[in-house]
């Protein structure tokens, strides 16, 4: 599935995705603070956390887009950023990205092109899967949200990339369309594709593999719904969450007693 | 640095374009249009009929000034009526009511003046507010006077020679009107002016609209980003300054087609170079003005402050580009910064090549495409510089 064999990631075989002690800051503002995580191939994350958790900082620090301040990032074995890399990475970002004028078809042609796919073929099995093969030739303009959402995974995934960093790709989507969205993703993971979903709306967290809490530019907590629910004692995900932050039911902080260690030792 | 991916880049460009009429009515059409408009201006400007009022104070000898004016100002090419008016307190309430142009004030010293040897002096007064349209008005009343000089001569004397000037010139005709001289160098600016406006907008919006971002998660390096930026509007400055060229060099004859008088398409300057040369320094400089336009668009967070470039970037070059008033006239600081804009560059080649004839050979075209090319290429460097992996 990787296409080019890297010796260090053959070596490191099953971690997709590697971070040491990233850190990125904007001024005095730490938007990550030191994360480390590990994501394994073939498997959904979700990396779920409020506004201004600093999700996206750390998608764009997985990319290559950010330089860290300190830290390193691995993809498939390549240090980034590197361009070699990217040819193997999708990246969708929580932005609508898509230019308007162009029609569908010219849109994944150009990103399909920058890719190195320049077949007509490659484009139409991704509109098939996001089902737009019939709005192929109309201006991204006419398209309603939901459509324009599909068309941005789909330049998403017009190159194949064995890893998708998608940054809320379900925002304003309807609910059956993100159905359709998770099924897709489900479907990719089986064929061995990893991918970090950021989301703060907690309902998506159930169909990840495995969760990443962030808050305040640190991963408080990771591990699966059922472990990171039983570690924290809570019912649901927002209570773990809540717990793992340090807050109460009603998101107050709980102060040093109720602060509960997220990551398994 | 892959052309496979530069010419997406431009590709992508003109997909864009394809469905944007306005914006290729903005490229092909309205530099055309105000070149037209320029030309009808400067062409066919209507010269008024100069009114004169002469106060006479000198008596018979000033009556005979009156009527040689009267004479010579029926004969002149261009209209000018001339009539007296009582006094100067007259003179000035008709020039305030707008009933003339000018008042001749001729002193009643007229004859001592001559008879004495002393050079007499006539009052012009004139309304003060267009020193532009005045200095025209004076000019005619000028030439006017000059074949009057003689007529003032005191009888007996012998009347002083007044030599008929004619006018030769080195480059073009003596007939040559603001238009020739003016039309070469707006054909570059306008070029320039346009892709500005379009690469800054166009690039803001890839910055803004999230594009950027998502291009510079595929392979595609900022090198290749702006030569196909460079290539992709390089193709549309290059129809618009074809079709500029061709405009101002051409002039088809429409003849009157029933109630439409006959009209010119075209404004038909002629070139003294090469049409070819004047086309490559016109898309050299606009070729500059994309990266140009990708640099400014980081400083800029909406259209809005893309637009507020023009007068920051577009008007200083029009005004110290020599366009107007040549390098060499202006304030050493000026001139020092005028030397480093592109336009004074390209002012100067197009008029070497379209009005002195100048081909590749001349060192002053050599090192206005020189310069221009460096210019690009700068901006290129710099444009590149300005594509951080780390944008939004």
């Amino acid at each position: 599935m990787t296409g080019t064999a890297n010796p260090a990631f053959e070596a490191r075989r099953g971690v997709a995705v590697e971070a040491t002690g990233v850190r990125k800051t904007f001024g005095p503002i730490h938007a990550v603070d030191g994360v480390d995580l590990e994501l394994a191939a073939g498997r959904i994350y979700g990396l779920l956390g409020p506004n201004g958790s600093g999700k996206t900082t750390l998608i764009r620090l997985l990319t290559g887009l950010a330089q860290p301040a300190g830290g390193e990032v691995h993809v498939l074995g390549t240090k980034m950023p590197s361009r070699e890399a990217l040819s193997r990475i999708g990246y969708m970002p929580q932005s609508e990205a898509l230019y308007p004028e162009l029609s569908v078809a010219e849109n994944l042609g150009f990103f399909a092109r920058l890719e190195g796919r320049s077949g007509r073929a490659a484009i139409d099995r991704v509109l098939e899967l996001v089902e737009l093969g019939d709005r192929r030739g109309s201006p991204v303009l006419e398209l309603s949200g939901g459509m324009r959402r599909r068309l941005s995974l789909a330049i998403t995934l017009v190159h194949e990339p064995p890893v998708l960093f998608l940054d809320e790709p379900t925002v304003g989507v309807d609910p059956a369309l993100r159905v359709q969205f998770w099924s897709h993703f489900r479907r990719l993971a089986a064929g061995g594709t990893t991918i970090l979903v950021a989301s703060h709306v907690m309902d998506e967290a159930d169909r990840c593999d495995e969760l990443l809490f962030m808050r305040g530019g640190k991963v408080i907590g990771q591990g699966t719904g059922r472990e990171l629910r039983a570690r924290t004692g809570s019912e649901n995900l927002e209570d773990a969450f809540l717990r793992l932050a340090g807050l109460d039911s009603e998101g107050r902080p709980l102060g040093d007693r109720g602060a509960v260690e997220g990551r398994p030792s | 640095m892959s052309a496979r991916r530069i010419l997406a880049v431009a590709r992508r460009i003109a997909q864009g374009f394809r469905r944007d009429e306005r914006t290729l009515g903005l490229v092909f059409v309205v530099p055309i249009v105000i070149m037209a408009l320029l030309g009808w201006v400067l062409n066919e400007q209507k010269d008024g009929a100069v009114r004169v009022s002469i106060v006479n104070q000198a008596g018979l000898i000033g009556d005979r000034i009156v009527d040689a004016l009267q004479t010579a100002a029926a004969e002149a090419d261009e209209p000018m009526t001339i009539d007296t008016l009582a006094d100067v307190d007259a003179a000035r309430e008709a020039i305030r009511a707008g009933d003339t142009d000018l008042a001749i004030v001729i002193p009643d010293s007229l004859l001592d003046d001559l008879t004495s040897g002393t050079r007499p002096t006539l009052t012009v007064i004139s309304e003060g507010t267009d020193p532009a349209a005045e200095a025209g008005r004076f000019q005619r009343l000028q030439a006017l006077m000059a074949d009057l000089a003689g007529q003032l001569a005191v009888p007996g004397a012998p009347a002083p020679i007044v030599p008929r000037i004619e006018v030769k010139t080195v480059y073009l005709s003596p007939d040559a009107t603001t238009v020739d001289v003016l039309a070469p160098v707006f054909l570059g600016y306008f070029g320039y002016f346009f892709v500005f406006l379009l690469t800054g907008i166009s690039f803001l919006r890839e910055r803004i609209g999230g594009t950027l971002e998502r291009l510079l998660a595929t392979p595609v390096t900022r090198g290749e980003i702006v030569l196909g930026y460079t290539l992709g509007f390089g193709i549309f400055a290059t129809l618009q300054v074809i079709i500029l060229t061709l405009f101002v060099l051409s002039a088809v004859e429409v003849p009157a087609i029933g109630p439409i008088p006959a009209f010119t398409i075209g404004m038909g300057v002629e070139s003294a170079g090469s049409p070819v040369l004047t086309f490559a320094i016109a898309l050299i400089l606009s070729l500059g003005a994309v990266s140009l336009g990708i640099f400014l668009s980081t400083f800029a967070r909406t259209e809005l402050q893309v637009i507020q470039f023009i007068p920051i970037v577009i008007i200083p070059q029009g005004v110290l580009g020599g366009i107007f008033w040549p390098i060499d006239q202006l304030p050493d600081v000026l001139a020092a910064i005028a030397r480093f804009l592109p336009m004074t560059y390209a002012v100067d080649g197009l008029r070497e090549v379209m009005l002195k004839g100048a081909d590749l050979g001349s060192s002053a075209v050599q090192v206005d495409l020189v310069v221009l090319t460096g210019i690009a290429l700068f901006f290129v460097v710099l444009a590149a510089g300005t594509i951080k992996r780390e944008v939004a």
